[in-house]
């Protein structure tokens, strides 16, 4: 694996996960859909950082979303005007949507307190002994009295959890209410 | 194809595995061989060992908790240094003890007084209202509320609620409107919305209620609720409908009909608290009134025929004029201002 790119990834992409999912779930009127279109924004991010690293690497990865979604727009319009109305939506700029703020290392810590406390009690423990004790699989088994193959399953859970609240999904609902409303107002000017 | 979620998934595994004791060459070839298939398995390993590294500098915030076992939720990561502040002084009981005292037989009076007294506060603290308020929202006006007892009503708009807490029961009158309510659990003290005869029953979970003319409807995205109705003397016996997560309840004088899908459908149903609605293939004349619960400046179709055209699509509530423009666009629809109105009709 190319480890200076895949670093450069989580460095300068991954950071902005939370701003982009925001602007994903607001933009994207199918929320099933969301992850998916994470996903093929990561792929066309990467694949183009592979080739040669953006300067500008968070308006990049917003521009790809939004080239996106356009792109996906535009097929599904010759079947029915369903969706039209979110071409509107996606005319935010991206800096108004996502307020350029990087954490310091306290509130980075914080963050990642609040990801663990969101574990489930089981997940929580395993990834506790794991990661902070410093516990073989083996021995937070032993120390558990669960089989091996479940505390994998734990650690594979808790990954996939960790990922998700500390990259991005820890919105508290007020917020992102308020920014909506915003948006909203800010477009019904604009026309 | 793989779905993201499903490579999220393996992506995990993988992890996890390479975390255990078991790892060997052979699996390093295996898991480099998964990665360079494809570009969406890399990144989603990518990702997610990026936060499992992350999780590592959960040892700066563990340290210092070093009693064994895992520290409660929320307690260990606070601070050390701010210790002094958690100290703040507080006024003891026997502190309040050196009061001056009245005398013994007037105590003893006023002891007798507060004994009725608190029968009678103990009465009504059981069984009645110990707290009642009543919110609001105008036209176009989106209201978080958060409740006495941890749980939050969001009012959509022209909406307007009356809650009344008591000791048994936490009772919220739906008056006019719409409301979601994310309720916070409390087995003792059911939650319970009522609109005319109509009552929705939770403990702990998350529905809206919305009231129309004569219908309620129910759209549940967690947990359980009971939506029960009184039966009227001369009506049929309407039964007590449990809705589980993923219902969509409508209420109305003939009966109740309940729609089971997925909490993801149910929750397209509550996109206006994201600013949204969303039609599919809904009578134009239904997708207007919707527009218009939120509008001031109402839209008004002149001609059934154009009430009968169907429509879909995921709108902006507050973006009238971007849905009357894409209507005439893509229908043989002409719209003219009238006023404080816009009349839809026939090109």
């Amino acid at each position: 694996m190319d480890d200076s790119l895949n670093s450069w990834f989580a460095r300068e992409i991954l950071v902005h996960e939370g701003a982009l999912m925001r602007y994903l779930r607001r933009s994207w009127f199918r929320r099933e859909e969301v992850h998916d279109l994470r996903q093929e924004i990561y792929v066309r991010v990467y694949e183009a950082a592979a080739r040669s690293r953006p300067t500008q690497p968070k308006s990049f990865m917003f521009t790809t979303a939004r080239h996106l979604m356009t792109d996906r727009l535009r097929r599904e319009r010759v079947v029915s005007i369903e969706a039209v109305g979110d071409i509107d939506a996606l005319n935010v700029p991206v800096d108004e949507v996502t307020p350029d703020r990087r954490l310091d290392a306290h509130q980075e810590l914080k963050r990642l307190a609040d990801a663990f406390d969101r574990l489930p009690d089981r997940c929580r423990e395993v990834v506790w002994l794991r990661r902070v004790e410093q516990l073989s699989q083996k021995q937070v088994a032993a120390r558990m009295g669960i089989s091996e193959k479940t505390v994998e399953k734990q650690i594979a859970k808790g990954a996939r959890l960790i990922a998700q609240y500390v990259h991005g999904d820890r919105h508290t609902r007020r917020h992102t209410r308020a920014g909506e409303q915003e948006t909203a107002i800010e477009l019904g000017h604009d026309q | 194809m793989t779905s993201s979620r499903e490579i999220e998934h393996i992506a995990a595994s993988w992890l996890a595995r390479r975390d255990g004791e078991h790892w060997n060459e052979r699996d390093q070839r295996r898991l480099d061989a998964w990665l360079d298939a494809s570009t969406a398995h890399r990144v989603a390993f990518v990702r997610l060992d990026a936060a499992w590294q992350q999780s590592g500098r959960l040892q700066a915030l563990g340290a210092g908790w070093r009693t064994g076992g895992v520290p409660p939720r929320g307690s260990w990561a606070t601070p050390r240094t701010g210790a002094a502040a958690l100290a703040a002084p507080r006024p003891s009981p026997a502190s309040r003890q050196h009061r001056s005292r009245p005398h013994a037989r007037l105590l003893a009076v006023a002891a007798s007084l507060l004994v009725i007294a608190s029968l009678a506060l103990g009465w009504h603290w059981y069984y009645g209202a110990v707290e009642q308020a009543s919110y609001r929202t105008a036209i176009g006006e989106l209201r978080e509320v958060p409740l006495a007892d941890g749980s939050v009503a969001t009012l959509s708009s022209d909406s307007r609620i009356r809650v009344t807490w008591s000791r048994r029961e936490r009772h919220v009158d739906l008056e006019q409107g719409e409301a979601f309510f994310s309720v916070a659990k409390d087995r003792a003290r059911p939650f319970v919305v009522s609109a005319d005869a109509r009552r929705v029953i939770a403990v702990g979970t998350r529905f809206a209620v919305r009231r129309d003319a004569t219908d309620l409807r129910v759209v549940v995205t967690q947990g359980l609720v009971r939506l029960e109705s009184d039966s009227r003397p001369d009506g049929p016996h309407q039964a007590t409908t449990l809705l589980p997560a993923g219902s969509v309840a409508i209420a109305s004088d003939g009966g109740v009909v309940v729609h089971s899908g997925t909490v993801q459908q149910a929750q397209e149903y509550l996109s206006w608290r994201d600013g949204f609605v969303n039609f599919h293939d809904t009578p134009l004349a239904t997708a207007v009134a919707e527009f218009n619960r939120y509008n001031q400046r109402k839209i008004v179709i002149a001609d059934a025929r154009v009430g009968a055209m169907r429509v879909g699509g995921h709108f902006r509530w507050s973006n009238t004029d971007a849905f009357v423009r894409l209507l005439t666009r893509g229908f043989p629809i002409k719209a003219s201002p009238h006023g404080d109105t816009i009349v839809l009709s026939p090109r």
